[in-house]
């Protein structure tokens, strides 16, 4: 990392960029897809790939042939309408749901608009009248680039940190 | 325990209702009979481990479960598959944690006892020192699943080595195999298996994945509100629902007018030649009229073979999943992602990310399903539902086609073939084969006490 790109994350940047996560993570727990999509860049590159046990130390435990999600911001528009349909049982009644963003770390890349992103995430979730809180954690690796002035994600990567994954199913984006 | 409380009276009333197509609701999660059906049912049945394909190299492994059984499977290095209880034999610790590697010898954390691919004890920390000459190791290897077979490169286990062969457990069943998994000359795994816990009875996912394509219409409405199905509410009911012995069974989903909605399931017109090649003429007239395939292999292993994408963008895969039971109201959920080898790259990319989108945990629709199979299990629990003596009713609806909707003499395929997938035929079949083994010897050991 050279001085010149460290020198890039001001205070104001990490600011505007975690306010940026925060307004994502309002969108998302309060149903405003649509408005979601609209934080994201039209090339975006949106995955979240397995987490594996594996042997040894220091080894990658990301599964580099299976994912949860493989997306593009086209099939992410199909997967939001589909929220807005009478008939996504899964979401209606709707499902309360908080995404806790935290640990953000902001760096420099060689393009003076683009950042590498590190969050932290914890996903919790309460479901009609059953006592049973749903979670799930890890992490994010966000590219996040200004488009005609506004920051957009235009990569995330999510990384879960259980193998076997315990909520019931996976109708919330990340 | 088991034995106070189900008794011989339950049973008989349990299965007066069942043959008039109905069954009591009090049996999908009573902790008893989920005893019985670990011991009974699973105890005896052929139980999937993985497809060979995952374990491609000579010291590839994976770590399995057969219910509560942890497997390991190798592929040993004369190249031959192999299935051991993944369990030192030294103090029984679980021997291997990883989901998948490739190794030649695997050694226990505990005291470092370590085995070869063949399950042989070679290495002992300290030896003879400690345990003298006189201990045996060749007595002391991995104890291996009793009996482990293949079919069309899915692997099996079953821990009753007086269980029937896998081929004839299949029996009818290997035809319709033959076409999900030969049609082309071979199918590969990609990657892990997705792996999350629902809320739900292992029967009730098996049976609503296998048996009841009556669900799509209002389970899945929301893909016809966004104009990707058909309005028309039988779309997924056109077809033959197949059940064949031991409770297997396929649905031969097709179209209004009996042919597939797009030829051979929008496989690559390249392809077209192997199907030819693999199947017979009657495997072939079924493939080419097919427009989803979905059924089971009894007890817990259902699969699918659908299609999905828009128009001049179709795209075909098979799914197969797991159901491991965790409890009366839990299931594991194994699920893999299979393609034909011959399949071009382009497609095979394509065809996964369409399953991602379509089926898993974060599928879209099945999404959905997890909700319904989850309101079952949660008004389980109440005195209603589990009263035995039916007092309420509590007995569920499988009367779809009973009695009047005769077998289609003229389908290709074996089995008995109903001319409708909205048929609760082979979801009864399920019910009576569950009850056969659950039951079986029950009574009789009752009586001896």
């Amino acid at each position: 990392m050279n001085l010149d790109i460290e020198r890039k994350v001001t205070p104001e940047l990490h600011l505007e960029i975690t306010t940026l996560l925060n307004r994502e993570a309002y969108f998302l727990d309060n149903r405003k897809y649509k408005e979601w999509l609209e934080l994201l860049t039209d090339d975006l590159v949106y995955r979240m790939p397995l987490r594996e046990t594996v042997e040894g130390v220091g080894v990658d435990d990301i599964s580099k042939d299976m994912a949860f999600f493989e997306e593009t911001k086209v099939s992410l528009t199909t997967r939001a309408n589909r929220l807005y349909t009478k008939s996504a049982w899964v979401e209606n009644p709707a499902t309360r749901q908080r995404h806790f963003i935290t640990n953000v770390t902001v760096e420099g890349t060689e393009k003076e608009d683009e950042f590498k992103v590190r969050s932290y995430f914890l996903f919790m979730r309460s479901r009609a009248s059953t006592t049973d809180i749903e979670q799930m954690f890890g992490e994010r690796n966000d590219i996040i680039r200004k488009v005609n002035g506004v920051w957009k994600i235009s990569s995330r990567t999510i990384f879960p940190d259980q193998s076997v994954i315990t909520t019931m199913n996976m109708s919330m984006f990340l | 325990m088991i034995k106070k409380t189900l008794d011989e009276r339950a049973f008989h009333l349990l299965k007066e209702k069942m043959d008039e197509g109905l069954l009591p609701q009090w049996v999908l999660t009573d902790p008893d009979i989920y005893d019985l059906e670990i011991e009974k049912i699973y105890g005896h049945s052929w139980q999937f481990l993985g497809h060979e394909t995952e374990i491609k190299e000579p010291g590839s492994y994976v770590t399995r479960w057969m219910v509560n059984d942890p497997v390991l499977l190798v592929r040993t290095r004369e190249g031959e598959i192999k299935a051991f209880l993944n369990s030192c034999t030294h103090r029984g610790t679980q021997l291997c944690t990883a989901d998948r590697g490739n190794k030649k010898t695997f050694t226990c954390p505990y005291h470092g006892w370590s085995y070869n691919l063949n399950g042989e004890l070679v290495g002992i920390v300290a030896g003879n020192k400690v345990y003298g000459e006189e201990m045996d190791k060749s007595e002391w290897g991995l104890r291996p699943i009793p009996q482990v077979e293949m079919y069309q490169g899915m692997i099996f286990g079953n821990l009753d080595i007086n269980a029937e062969p896998l081929e004839d457990y299949l029996g009818e069943m290997k035809w319709y195999l033959d076409i999900l998994l030969g049609r082309s000359g071979g199918m590969e795994v990609r990657g892990l298996p997705q792996r999350w816990v629902a809320k739900a009875n292992w029967k009730a996912t098996a049976e609503n994945f296998a048996a009841d394509p009556y669900h799509v219409q209002t389970t899945h409405r929301s893909t016809v509100e966004m104009g990707i199905s058909p309005e028309d509410p039988l779309y997924a009911g056109y077809g033959h629902q197949v059940v064949m012995k031991n409770a297997h069974g396929i649905n031969v989903i097709t179209s209004k007018t009996g042919k597939a909605r797009v030829p051979f399931q929008g496989m690559p017109e390249s392809m077209w030649p192997l199907f030819e090649k693999h199947l017979t003429p009657e495997q072939l007239d079924v493939q080419s009229k097919v427009t989803v395939f979905v059924g089971g292999v009894y007890p817990n292993l259902s699969f699918v073979s659908p299609i999905h994408g828009t128009e001049g963008h179709l795209h075909n895969y098979l799914n197969f999943r797991m159901w491991r039971p965790l409890g009366p109201d839990k299931v594991e959920v194994w699920c893999w992602f299979l393609i034909d080898k011959a399949a071009p790259e382009e497609y095979k990319e394509a065809a996964y990310r369409g399953y991602l989108g379509s089926f898993g945990p974060s599928g879209t629709l099945e999404q959905d399903d997890t909700e319904t199979w989850a309101r079952i299990v949660e008004v389980s629990k109440g005195l209603m539902m589990r009263d035995k003596e039916l007092n309420y009713n509590s007995v569920s609806n499988y009367l779809m086609g009973y009695s009047h909707v005769k077998p289609d003499e003229n389908f290709p395929g074996p089995g008995t073939a109903y001319p409708t997938t909205y048929i609760d035929a082979l979801s009864r079949r399920m019910h009576e084969q569950w009850l056969d083994m659950i039951s079986k010897g029950l009574f009789k050991e009752e009586v001896k006490q």
